[in-house]
């Protein structure tokens, strides 16, 4: 089983208490939105199934039809787009109170403050999350290009085809590849809490 | 059972705070693997959208298998994310165990007992004071329970999703391939449902050792026991996780429904809403998710005001 020493953790040294940085302060402010944001995504795509069924039973426009199932998918991938991201501002919220709660409580102790420096897992994180959100809005957009391409006609089915699988793959990898970065951001506070229980030892001057 | 599952998610009796847990490394290696399979589905994709500007002859094949895959993909990115909130678990128990005797000799030796007994407002929220650890809510306790069959469950009808996509890829167009694709998509979809019910649990179950290990901290101090009321973003996590449950349970009832139909004429309707009201079900699980995250992340505020204040004034 692999032990660890407090040395063996990458720290810089302050004055006092460190404030939350830029991820973490972002990630405070845009999670609520995010969240809403994320509802209403999910309330547009399901009211634009239920519209889009309700013309496939009454026998509708086939190009309404068609078009109606480009912007179903924008709108539930927004709002999948929207809580992934939610999740990773709560996330960088979680890191945040961690950072700032920790320097506070060595600051009590009268203590000089350590705090980890961020960890190449955080980056990765965001990295990650950067590149999924991209890859998902990026679908969702030219969902809607392909929506109104294929309501003002001329578009053929076989190109309506290739565009939805297309896209569909496109955002569907953008989603596995937003989990992992969600991963890496948990594991991320697994470093924290651990560094934190050496640190507290330390203080204490049990180590 | 839920002692074995415990066992789990609480460090061995030979772990330390210098213990390096295991559960990233392995957490890494599962999303990895997820990964890989997404980008196999990818290229399964690209070939089938090639296929319809060729003749379209193997498309429906291709894209058949796809699915199945690719939400394979996708639960093993989210089992990926369960091991890491073991880790978590295991790493929060082992913290607690530092906190409680640092605090022991960071304490002023000059402390009172604490605050009164009875309810007090916070900067987190409402808190009630009591004088020993507080009994566990009840769904923390069903939280701890349910976590694991969950989390084997859902991979379990992810993968007998996998099956069932073979048999429709090799059935396109026969009403054997139609029962077959009913069968993929309601078995994988409630097979995500249940993994992401399993990451919820595991959530509610870093809140119930938050609780129960904080309180345990302040008892062993000898001061009264401070504890945060469940807060509304908790109440309305746990409302969200049901109902996204729920509803991945409905939708797999209603894929079964559809296949007792005579024609495809009479299931394509139902197929056309259903699609995105299974995809609802996750996603009120991943926003209850989100609340839950909000939730820990305030539950952290309130304990580290808790050890300033025991530090500084001794309770």
């Amino acid at each position: 089983m692999t032990t660890l020493t407090i040395n063996d953790f990458d720290t810089e040294t302050t004055a006092k208490a460190p404030d939350r940085n830029t991820p973490q302060k972002v990630g405070r402010a845009l999670w609520g939105p995010m969240f809403v944001m994320a509802l209403m995504g999910f309330a547009g795509g399901i009211g634009i199934a239920i519209y889009r069924a309700n013309l496939i039973s009454t026998g509708g426009d086939p190009l309404d039809i068609a078009a109606l199932g480009q912007y179903g998918p924008a709108a539930m991938f927004f709002g999948f787009a929207a809580v992934f991201a939610a999740i990773s501002f709560a996330i960088a919220k979680i890191l945040g109170e961690l950072r700032v709660g920790g320097g506070s409580v060595q600051q009590a102790a009268g203590s000089d403050i350590k705090t980890l420096k961020m960890p190449g897992m955080v980056k990765a994180f965001m990295g990650g999350m950067a590149m999924a959100m991209m890859i998902i809005l990026a679908a969702v957009v030219l969902h809607v290009v392909a929506g109104v391409n294929i309501a003002d006609g001329g578009v053929s089915p076989e190109t309506i085809e290739q565009w939805s699988i297309w896209l569909e793959a496109a955002r569907r990898f953008g989603v596995v590849l937003y989990l992992v970065a969600i991963m890496l951001g948990l594991g991320s506070i697994v470093q924290v809490l651990q560094y934190q229980g050496f640190r507290i030892r330390q203080v204490a001057k049990l180590l | 059972m839920a002692v074995t599952f415990d066992k789990l998610i609480t460090p061995s009796k030979t772990d330390t705070y210098k213990t390096e847990v295991p559960h990233t490394n392995i957490g890494i290696g599962i999303g990895v693997l997820a990964l890989v399979i997404a980008m196999v589905v990818a290229v399964i994709a690209i070939v089938a959208a090639n296929d319809v500007g060729v003749d379209g002859g193997n498309t429906a094949q291709l894209l058949a298998i796809a699915f199945g895959l690719n939400t394979l993909a996708i639960v093993t990115s989210k089992f990926a994310i369960a091991v890491i909130l073991v880790g978590i678990l295991v790493r929060l128990w082992l913290r607690i165990e530092s906190v409680k005797v640092s605090l022991a000799v960071l304490q002023p030796d000059d402390h009172g007992a604490g605050v009164a007994v009875g309810d007090v407002g916070t900067d987190f929220g409402d808190a009630t004071v009591t004088k020993s650890v507080p009994e566990s809510l009840p769904i923390h306790k069903m939280a701890r329970t349910m976590w694991f069959p969950m989390v084997v469950m859902g991979p379990m009808l992810v993968i007998a999703g996998v099956v069932t996509s073979i048999v429709w890829s090799n059935n396109v167009g026969t009403s054997t391939g139609v029962a077959a694709s009913g069968w993929t998509q309601g078995l994988q979809f409630l097979g995500e449902g249940m993994m992401l019910a399993g990451i919820s649990f595991l959530l509610g179950s870093i809140l119930s050792s938050l609780r129960e290990g904080g309180a345990q901290v302040q008892e062993s101090l000898g001061i009264t026991v401070t504890t945060l009321k469940m807060p509304a973003t908790a109440k309305a996590f746990v409302g969200l996780m049901a109902a996204g449950l729920m509803i991945s349970v409905i939708q797999f009832g209603l894929y079964l429904y559809t296949l007792t139909f005579d024609t495809f004429a009479e299931i394509a309707p139902w197929w056309a809403w259903l699609g995105p009201f299974r995809e609802l079900g996750l996603a009120l699980l991943l926003a209850g998710i989100v609340l839950a995250l909000a939730t820990i992340a305030n539950v952290l505020g309130f304990q580290f005001s808790r050890i300033r204040s025991i530090v500084s004034t001794g309770e």
